[in-house]
């Protein structure tokens, strides 16, 4: 006979409490005041018939009853001969996710991540296929499955540890949604064998408050594909994080520089310091090219501090020292500098006539933080070199096209940009198929009686989307004195993007390869029409803008991995210019490309073209600096399902048998047999004690 | 011939007439118990002849010119011829001092009520008894030193500071007959009579040493022994720590095998107790605390009487002298 639990038994040594009370129980602690002890002797009570153990039955059925609780409780089966133990698992499927954001730069981590994955190497099997891949906001393969299953059985860990040797933890931020989801599908492929597989993914990370994981919401995790997470506990320590805050006033000029730098100082709630010092970087790592500011912010909050530059150019870094982790407290700085547009017009107009439409056009464009419009008005008859035209954001014409005008602007719709073409009479508007061949445009000059409004206006367009708000989208008030007539029946796929009222398209939009060609039906100057002069007109004229060269870009500052965006550049301008990253390593820029990708460092990169230098500050990602750790009862909730870590074998086999154990004695059950023939020996020591007890009683009164 | 003094044998109160002591006991107030024990017992003594032992005959003296002729004995005149006074007892102006023992043996009781109490009563009806008479009655309280301690008096309100002395609980510890004997002995300067109320449990030699120490002071010396019956009969029945209420000293104890030899020591405790008092001629009586306290009122007025016959027979040869047959 076996027990489930055997430690249960050492209840039976309360076998002993029956035994004592038999023996002990006349032995009274009684004290009884007496006047005088001076007539009494010692006599201490002697063992009499009534002090040695009596009742033997009564006794023996109590101790049965204990004996008998017990050996319930301890849960016994009969020994019988145990199935099998179950082989090992099936052959396992395993993608390791190794973390190599910032966070990870932190101390040992690196190299705990590393122990940690070279002892899930070493416990592969022959039949296990492992895939390595580390990720940041980026998954990067190391060891996919196919190599993995390539190398010989004995050289496999060794390759995948020498991938992960290579590697360090960049400065990126932590994207864990992205790489769940990819090493989730990686895991759940079918493998090259036919085989059963045990699918899952194993992540090895500090797993740190800041980690993205907002994607997962989205993502059904697959069900055959288990999740482990090997948690790399960072030492305890305090961080506080830097952020600058640059001024996002999009309105104002460059002229209006700040003469100082925002940034905000973040302490971790679990911080043990509130001290801080913030000011410009010196070269010394440790130094301050200028007095420090002393801050005090306590745990969990922020505090926004004003720094002065040290030079007219507030470009650098600031450093934060006071916490204890080093790794983020260096942000660098650089305030918006304009980008360069250039808007071509090809018109007859003389600069400064007030009635030309040349002249209002000139006017639309001040210049922001965010962008330098230029308007170059070139020949139309001799169009304008070629550098001109690849630089150009938009080109707006309203003479008639000739054959090298519309040669010369094929290369900028070739480019996905935009001509705004207004024909400035009936018999101009035909010669749009010299830009786009195949476009046969008619019109006939058309002057209505009074005046012409614009009535119908599609605001599902880019172009007039942000006037569909009921606040700016009635343009009633803009009245037409004359336009253009416009028959598209030859252009099947224009769209009319506005109407007159009196049906004629007022506004369309002619697809022409990557780019866009929109044709006015009346001009905007006082001679045609109000359009000039009306508040309409510039946001108009920058949503054209802006559908032809893209939205100015939102922010001053990047994060390390966001795509920098690059001024268009003539080519000449283009082929001398270089991008000078944080390191001094200067790289030219690759052609044809309008951002550079490979910020993979944070620091000022500067792009030198000719004269003039545009800095951008690449910083690391806020989210990195949160370094608490993120419950893992979020990514559960979010739908991974997390297992519970894998028992080593022998462990395993013990609780294999142990559960096989549970089961025998779940089906016998002999506990209740215990407890039945426990519960019929207490209610036969109560009778028999009972009658013991009135026999005694009747004997009582007969000896007093 | 000489007149034999009537015998003033005071009848025995039938049991109809006692009061149980569970019953007097209940009563809390001292005073009050008191005098239910007197003057039930005085009713009862009413019905006698003789109006108590203060009235009574003790002794004849010769007549001397200016001797009050109401004491004139008339009879012995008429038979004898010749002149003689009578003196009664009540004219010698008794006084009486009650010696309490208040120590912490004296709060045994198996009863509701512990042999202080008892003992309390007692000395209560006693000093009521003979304030009635009007005898000066004092008191002195001991345990292993004096108490209290009040001199005789016969005066309103003496008897109400005794009652009231007397109710104070006990505050001693341990019964040390010897010293406050002998402190008593230097108390009492003046003769007169004793009454000594305690359990005696205690050492017999110290006890001897004490008692002879007062009783050399000329004193009339009665001693009431106060028992619980427990205390005689030991009747205890479970194997228990018994704890000596005097020392605090504990002594592990079957009471069925030690019960014989308790009894054979306590009574020898008695027998040599009573013999000393013999020798020494005091009175002893021993109460148990079931016992109605008039029979102890009994019992002193039958001592009393008992010395008064003594004294006349001492006082008769004396009385004789003069006799007109000499």
């Amino acid at each position: 006979m076996n027990f489930l639990a055997p430690w249960f038994w050492w209840g039976a040594l309360a076998v002993a409490g029956p035994l004592i009370f038999h023996l002990v129980r006349r032995t009274t602690r009684e004290r009884v005041p007496f006047s005088s002890l001076l007539f009494l002797r010692p006599a201490p009570p002697r063992l009499t018939r009534r002090n040695r153990l009596e009742h033997l039955l009564l006794l023996a059925l109590r101790c049965l009853v204990l004996v008998l609780l017990a050996a319930g409780f301890a849960r016994p089966f009969l020994h019988a001969l145990f199935p099998a133990l179950a082989p090992e698992g099936p052959a396992r499927r395993t993608v390791l996710l190794v973390d190599t954001s910032a966070s990870m730069r932190r101390g040992d981590l690196w190299s705990r991540a590393l122990a940690r994955a070279d002892a899930r190497l070493r416990r592969a099997g022959p039949a296990d296929q492992v895939a390595v891949l580390t990720f940041d906001r980026t998954v990067t393969p190391r060891v996919t499955f196919e190599q993995w299953n390539a190398a010989p059985v004995n050289e496999r860990a060794a390759l995948a540890r020498a991938q992960l040797a290579a590697v360090q933890p960049g400065w990126a931020a932590t994207h864990l949604d992205a790489a769940l989801i990819r090493a989730a599908e990686l895991a759940a492929e079918p493998g090259p064998t036919a085989t059963e597989l045990a699918r899952e993914v194993v992540v090895l990370s500090d797993l740190q408050a800041g980690s993205r994981i907002a994607a997962l919401q989205g993502h059904e995790w697959p069900r055959e594909v288990t999740f482990h997470f090997e948690p790399l506990p960072p030492p305890p320590t305090s961080n506080a994080a830097l952020h600058w805050l640059p001024e996002s006033d999009e309105t104002a000029t460059p002229a209006e520089a700040p003469a100082a730098v925002r940034l905000r100082v973040v302490n971790a709630p679990d911080a043990t310091r509130e001290q801080f010092r913030v000011g410009w970087a010196a070269a010394d790592p440790a130094d301050f090219a200028a007095p420090p500011l002393e801050v005090y912010v306590p745990p969990g909050q922020s505090r926004v501090v004003t720094l002065k530059p040290p030079s007219p150019v507030p470009a650098g870094a600031v450093r934060l020292t006071g916490d204890e982790e080093p790794f983020d407290n260096l942000v660098f700085v650089a305030p918006p500098q304009p980008l360069p547009l250039y808007v071509l017009y090809f018109g007859r107009d003389t600069a400064g006539d007030p009635r030309s439409a040349r002249f209002f056009l000139e006017r639309a464009f001040p210049p922001t933080r965010h962008r330098e419009v230029r308007v170059l008005a070139p020949d139309p008859a001799a169009p304008s070199p070629a550098a001109e035209i690849e630089a150009a954001a938009l080109a707006v014409v309203t003479v008639p096209l000739n054959p090298a005008l519309g040669a010369a602007l094929r290369p900028l719709l070739a480019r996905g940009r935009a001509v705004l073409f207004v024909p400035p009479d009936a018999a101009a508007a035909a010669s749009l198929a010299e830009l786009v061949p195949g476009a046969h445009l008619a019109a006939e000059e058309r002057q209505p009686a009074d005046y012409a409004l614009l009535a119908e206006l599609d605001f599902r367009h880019p172009l007039l989307a942000p006037f569909a708000d009921p606040r700016f989208s009635d343009f009633s008030k803009i009245r037409f004195w004359r336009h253009r007539r416009l028959d598209l029946s030859g252009c099947p796929e224009a769209r009319v993007l506005a109407r007159f009222d009196s049906g004629d398209p007022a506004l369309v939009d002619l697809p022409a390869g990557r780019g866009r060609v929109l044709v006015w039906a009346a001009g905007w100057q006082p001679a045609e029409s109000q359009l000039a002069l009306a508040t309409k007109f510039v946001p108009l004229l920058h949503s054209v803008l802006d559908l032809s060269a893209g939205p100015p870009p939102a922010t001053v500052q990047f994060s390390v991995g966001d795509p920098l965006p690059l001024p268009e550049l003539p080519a000449a301008a283009r082929a001398a210019a270089t991008l000078r990253g944080p390191d001094g390593a200067t790289t030219p820029l690759p052609a044809g490309a309008t951002q550079f990708e490979r910020t993979d460092a944070p620091g000022l990169y500067e792009l030198v073209a000719g004269e003039t230098v545009w800095r951008r500050a690449v910083n690391l990602a806020p989210g990195e600096s949160r370094l608490e750790p993120l419950a893992v009862e979020e990514l559960e909730r979010l739908g991974v399902p997390l297992a519970a870590a894998a028992p080593p074998p022998t462990l395993a086999a013990a609780r294999q048998q142990r559960l096989l154990a549970a089961e025998l004695e779940n089906r016998q059950k002999l506990w209740r047999w215990c407890l039945l023939a426990a519960l019929g020996l207490v209610a036969l020591e109560t009778f028999l004690a009972g009658r013991a007890a009135r026999r005694h009683a009747m004997l009582q009164p007969a000896s007093s | 011939m000489n007149p034999a003094p009537p015998s003033p044998a005071p009848p025995a109160p039938t049991a109809g007439r006692l009061i149980d002591p569970a019953v007097l006991m209940g009563i809390r107030h001292l005073e009050l118990r008191a005098r239910v024990v007197v003057e039930g017992f005085w009713s009862g003594l009413h019905r006698s002849p003789y109006h108590g032992f203060s009235v009574e005959f003790t002794e004849y003296r010769a007549y001397t010119p200016g001797d009050d002729l109401r004491y004139l004995d008339w009879r012995v005149l008429a038979r004898s011829d010749r002149y003689y006074v009578k003196r009664f007892e009540d004219e010698t102006n008794l006084r009486c001092h009650l010696l309490v023992d208040q120590s912490r043996s004296m709060a045994f009781g198996s009863r509701p009520y512990t042999k202080a109490d008892y003992a309390a009563t007692l000395a209560a009806s006693l000093a009521w008894f003979l304030h009635l008479q009007g005898d000066a009655v004092g008191l002195l309280t001991f345990h292993e030193t004096v108490g209290e301690y009040l001199p005789p008096r016969h005066r309103p309100g003496h008897l109400r500071r005794l009652l009231f002395l007397l109710d104070r609980p006990a505050a001693g510890r341990g019964t040390d007959l010897t010293a406050p004997l002998t402190r008593a002995a230097e108390l009492l300067r003046k003769r007169g009579l004793v009454v000594l109320i305690s359990d005696f449990l205690a050492p017999l030699d110290r006890l001897q040493a004490a008692l002879l120490e007062l009783a050399a002071g000329g004193h009339e010396i009665v001693l009431f022994q106060i028992l619980d019956p427990a205390e005689r009969t030991f009747d205890f029945r479970h194997p228990a720590v018994f704890e000596d209420l005097e020392s605090g000293r504990t002594l592990q104890l079957d009471p069925a095998p030690a019960r014989a030899d308790y009894q054979r020591r306590l009574a020898a405790h008695d027998a040599a107790l009573r013999e000393l008092c013999r020798r020494l001629g005091l009175g002893f009586t021993r109460l148990e605390t079931h016992q109605p306290l008039e029979l102890a009122l009994l019992e002193f007025l039958r001592r009393r009487t008992e010395r008064g016959r003594r004294l006349l027979r001492v006082a008769r040869p004396a009385a004789r002298g003069p006799s007109p047959n000499r």
